[in-house]
């Protein structure tokens, strides 16, 4: 199935942030969006997971429209988004994080509580059993029960990752998951990220550090300004002049 | 002397009602609603109204509290969405709207000569009527207390805490802020409806006169002082309260010349005072903030 | 004819909705938030109007009295109240303002006990127009209306303390970053919000009469007004005002006396969720 951008333009206060952006995502695959600073990207991103209405143009996935269907409706529909700025539950720890992402939870109805108790724990179960998952996996487990806004920069990144997972999602939205993590954990996430995809769950990854990018991605689009430059695979991208002087004119190694 | 203790421990234990449905919206999830004494109103008449009609107290108490919760629904679903104070106004505007509308239907309520003989509670007891009532209301409190600490530490309570922290996050994590609000609105109204149910067969006569906006902002000085998000600050600030209430009429017993209605003007005032003063001093009440808010 | 009697009635009532809605959405626009003490505001112009008459025996030195006063008392409130909460969630500064009207209404009616009073003032056979009547006293009171719109108007518009005012409305970071004094601005703004309120409530107590209670009943159709003519915009608020008015006047024959304050919630629910910007007023993040 694929998510089709098409002819997207938005337009806030006067300014055109998106002119007619058409690209196509397919859902299991590994797509990157990269561009300049103030490009876009992160709007074309609020656009594609419902925060953000367009000016004009269509979101379709698997052929049907999804216009009018609100950004909760379409993570539950299996595409969940993080956010550039982490935006973790800053008074809740780690732990409690991961729990409270967790879907179809009997327990976050007044009325169960009240008369399901037993389905209330059973799910309950489940989902710590899948948050000490998750915490495992992204190598979480020794801050699991520090307040998550007592994390670093990148423990945070990982954190959004790790809510994300707890829905077991069908394609993953990445808004820069790179930008302030060192070295190491870059390292780190490229790895997760590889093996999630190996596990079927495909990708939209904005970045602007092209080099982390491009061994990661199968496929790249540029936006620049607002407006598609270019789109194609990693090496075409990058050795395609307007993308090198969208980039500082430049040397793009 | 006892007598009057027990009606002032009678009072103290209705209006605890209305402050932990106030703390469950206000305090735990953030609801700004300057409408709970039109739930209240809604929770009186529909029990008064429905007992004199022979449905047997108990049912007509939890049918009362029923409809009052269902009253919050539409108002969840319309105004949840808007910003806080534009929600405070919309509900200032709707519990004015249910006094007006008991004002004027008066073929069901009576309008503003108000409903003269609501059954009493427990008359069956005779003269331990109130002890039992006292007892009663402090069972009822205590277990509202206890489903309260039990939803915090629910799934349900975690999600009010991400609703708290991040809506944003939580939207993109597939859930609803809006829905929590709802049931979180709905809850508290049937419980500002029970306080109605308890209040008006307590006092025996009710009339629109008593469920002005200032009912409201009784509750709101009491949990703001005891302790916003706090059960211990809503029974410190709603005894606080009544303290304050009944002192006022001590108050007017040392002074005769005082008449009555200047002493409400005395209590608007004082009330207002002390809004403004919690306000600005001391806003995490007496007993602390646990919510950060 | 009867229906435009009703209107001609509704303008007095719209012109105070409509000044009490002015001064909502200025404070509104300018400070961001809900002033929910605005009613009282009202009240607290008629009886520095009355307490003026009574003792200059003059309406227009009452008048000007109460103008004076109301606009150094709002600044007052301003910097005791509102300058304390600046920053504070916009729910500490509404409830600070319910606090701040509830204290004027407390003190009113503590210094004014509850009887209702009324203005001295000539009873002169209305202006015959037909079979319309329009009352002498209508028509000062719309002067007066009208000037102190002229006045609000051309601060806001002429004037150099006007600019720096819808300026801060507009984007408070940029004033800030312009060099705009927010003290002073704000200074002029709750001046300015006395003034008409003071007026609001001298046509008020005129019309009706002067009580405690008076202003406050007053504040949801003022709140109405303000958000139907759209949230920061003056005029907006003015003409929401005499529409509501005369919606108000004109309904009575349909709905009932006393349903009138339930118009205004209907009309607040009704442009909340269907057009938040109100006639004439941006969308200010209503959701």
């Amino acid at each position: 199935m694929t998510l089709e951008v098409s002819n997207i333009s938005v337009s806030l206060g006067g300014f055109e942030i998106l002119k007619d952006i058409a690209i196509s995502v397919p859902e299991a695959g590994m797509t990157g969006l990269i561009g300049p600073n103030g490009a876009g990207k992160s709007t074309l991103f609020s656009v594609i997971s419902g925060f953000l209405k367009q000016s004009a143009g269509r979101i379709q996935f698997g052929g049907r429209d999804l216009d009018g269907t609100g950004a909760a409706v379409r993570a539950r529909a299996g595409r969940v988004r993080t956010f550039q700025v982490p935006r973790e539950f800053r008074h809740m720890t780690v732990r409690e994080n991961l729990y409270a992402a967790a879907p179809d939870q009997p327990g976050e109805h007044l009325i169960n509580l009240l008369i399901r108790s037993a389905k209330v724990n059973l799910r309950e179960r489940e989902v710590r059993q899948q948050g000490e998952e998750v915490l495992d996996f992204l190598k979480l487990r020794k801050v699991a029960d520090v307040p998550s806004g007592q994390l670093s920069g990148g423990q945070k990144k990982l954190l959004e990752l790790g809510r994300v997972l707890m829905l077991k999602p069908k394609m993953i939205l990445l808004d820069e998951p790179f930008a302030g993590v060192n070295a190491v954990l870059i390292a780190e996430i490229v790895d997760r990220i590889r093996e999630l995809h190996a596990g079927g769950v495909g990708f939209l990854i904005i970045e602007h550090d092209l080099e982390a990018i491009s061994d990661l991605v199968d496929e790249m689009h540029v936006l620049n300004r607002g407006m598609l430059l270019a789109s194609g695979a990693p090496q075409a991208v990058l050795d395609d002049a307007r993308v090198r002087e969208a980039y500082l004119g430049g040397a793009v190694q | 002397m006892t007598a009057y203790l027990v009606t002032i421990f009678i009072i103290v234990l209705i209006y605890l009602l209305l402050s932990l449905g106030l703390t469950i919206q206000y305090g735990l999830t953030g609801l700004v609603n300057f409408g709970l004494v039109g739930f209240f109103a809604i929770g009186a008449y529909a029990s008064a109204l429905l007992a004199m009609n022979g449905i047997p107290m108990v049912v007509s108490f939890l049918l009362a509290s029923v409809l009052a919760g269902l009253a919050a629904w539409p108002i969840g679903l319309v105004a949840l969405r808007l910003r806080d104070d534009y929600f405070a106004i919309v509900t200032l505007g709707f519990s004015e709207t249910i006094r007006l509308v008991i004002v004027n239907e008066s073929w069901l309520t009576n309008g503003v000569r108000g409903i003269t003989d609501v059954p009493a509670l427990f008359q069956g007891a005779a003269s331990s009527a109130p002890l039992v009532t006292v007892g009663v209301l402090l069972i009822v409190n205590a277990a509202i207390i206890v489903v309260l600490q039990r939803i915090v530490k629910s799934p349900f309570g975690r999600a009010l805490e991400a609703v708290r922290d991040d809506e944003i996050a939580l939207t993109a994590l597939g859930k609803s802020p809006s829905r929590f609000k709802i049931e979180v609105l709905v809850l508290g109204s049937a419980l500002a409806g029970l306080a109605g149910a308890f209040y008006g067969h307590y006092v025996t006569y009710i009339v629109p006169d008593q469920f002005v906006p200032l009912t409201t902002f009784y509750i709101w000085m009491a949990v703001i002082i005891g302790g916003v998000g706090r059960v211990s600050g809503a029974i410190f600030g709603t005894v606080l309260l009544i303290g304050l209430l009944e002192g006022s009429r001590f108050l007017r017993d040392l002074i005769p010349a005082i008449p009555d209605t200047e002493m409400a003007s005395v209590r608007i005032g004082a009330v207002g005072l002390l809004l403004i003063l919690f306000m600005i001093y001391r806003p995490q009440g007496l007993l602390g903030d646990f919510t950060k808010r | 004819m009867y229906y435009i009697q009703l209107a001609l009635n509704g303008l007095s009532q719209g012109l105070v909705v409509g000044l009490a809605a002015l001064g909502i959405t200025l404070v509104f626009g300018i400070a961001r938030f809900a002033n929910a003490s605005a009613g009282d505001g009202l009240t607290f112009g008629a009886y520095l109007a009355l307490v003026g008459q009574r003792i200059t025996d003059s309406l227009l030195l009452g008048v000007g009295f109460s103008i004076i006063v109301s606009a150094l008392a709002n600044v007052l409130s301003y910097k005791l109240v509102f300058k304390k909460l600046a920053g504070r969630s916009s729910v500490a500064l509404l409830v600070g303002s319910i606090g701040l009207g509830f204290l004027v209404r407390g003190a009113l009616g503590v210094v004014f006990g509850h009887q209702q009073e009324v203005f001295n003032v000539q009873l002169v056979a209305p202006y015959r127009i037909g079979e319309l009547a329009i009352s002498i006293l209508d028509l000062q009171m719309a002067s007066v209306a009208a000037l102190a719109l002229a006045a609000t108007f051309g601060t806001l518009y002429f004037t150099s303390i006007g600019r720096q005012m819808r300026a801060v409305a507009d984007n408070l970071e940029l004033a800030r970053v312009c060099g705009i004094h927010p003290e002073r601005v704000m200074i002029a703004l709750w001046s300015l919000v006395g003034a008409v309120t003071a007026v609001a409530g001298l046509i008020l107590g005129i019309k009706t009469v002067v009580s405690p209670e008076a202003g406050w009943e007053m504040l949801l159709p003022a709140f109405a007004a303000a958000i139907l003519g759209g949230i920061g915009s003056p005029v907006g608020a003015v003409l929401a005002g005499l529409l509501l008015g005369v919606a108000q006047e004109v309904s009575t024959p349909f709905v009932g006396f006393s349903y009138k304050i339930a118009l205004s919630f209907v009309v607040i629910l009704f442009v909340l969720l269907v057009r938040p910007s109100g006639l004439l007023g941006r969308i200010e993040g209503v959701r």
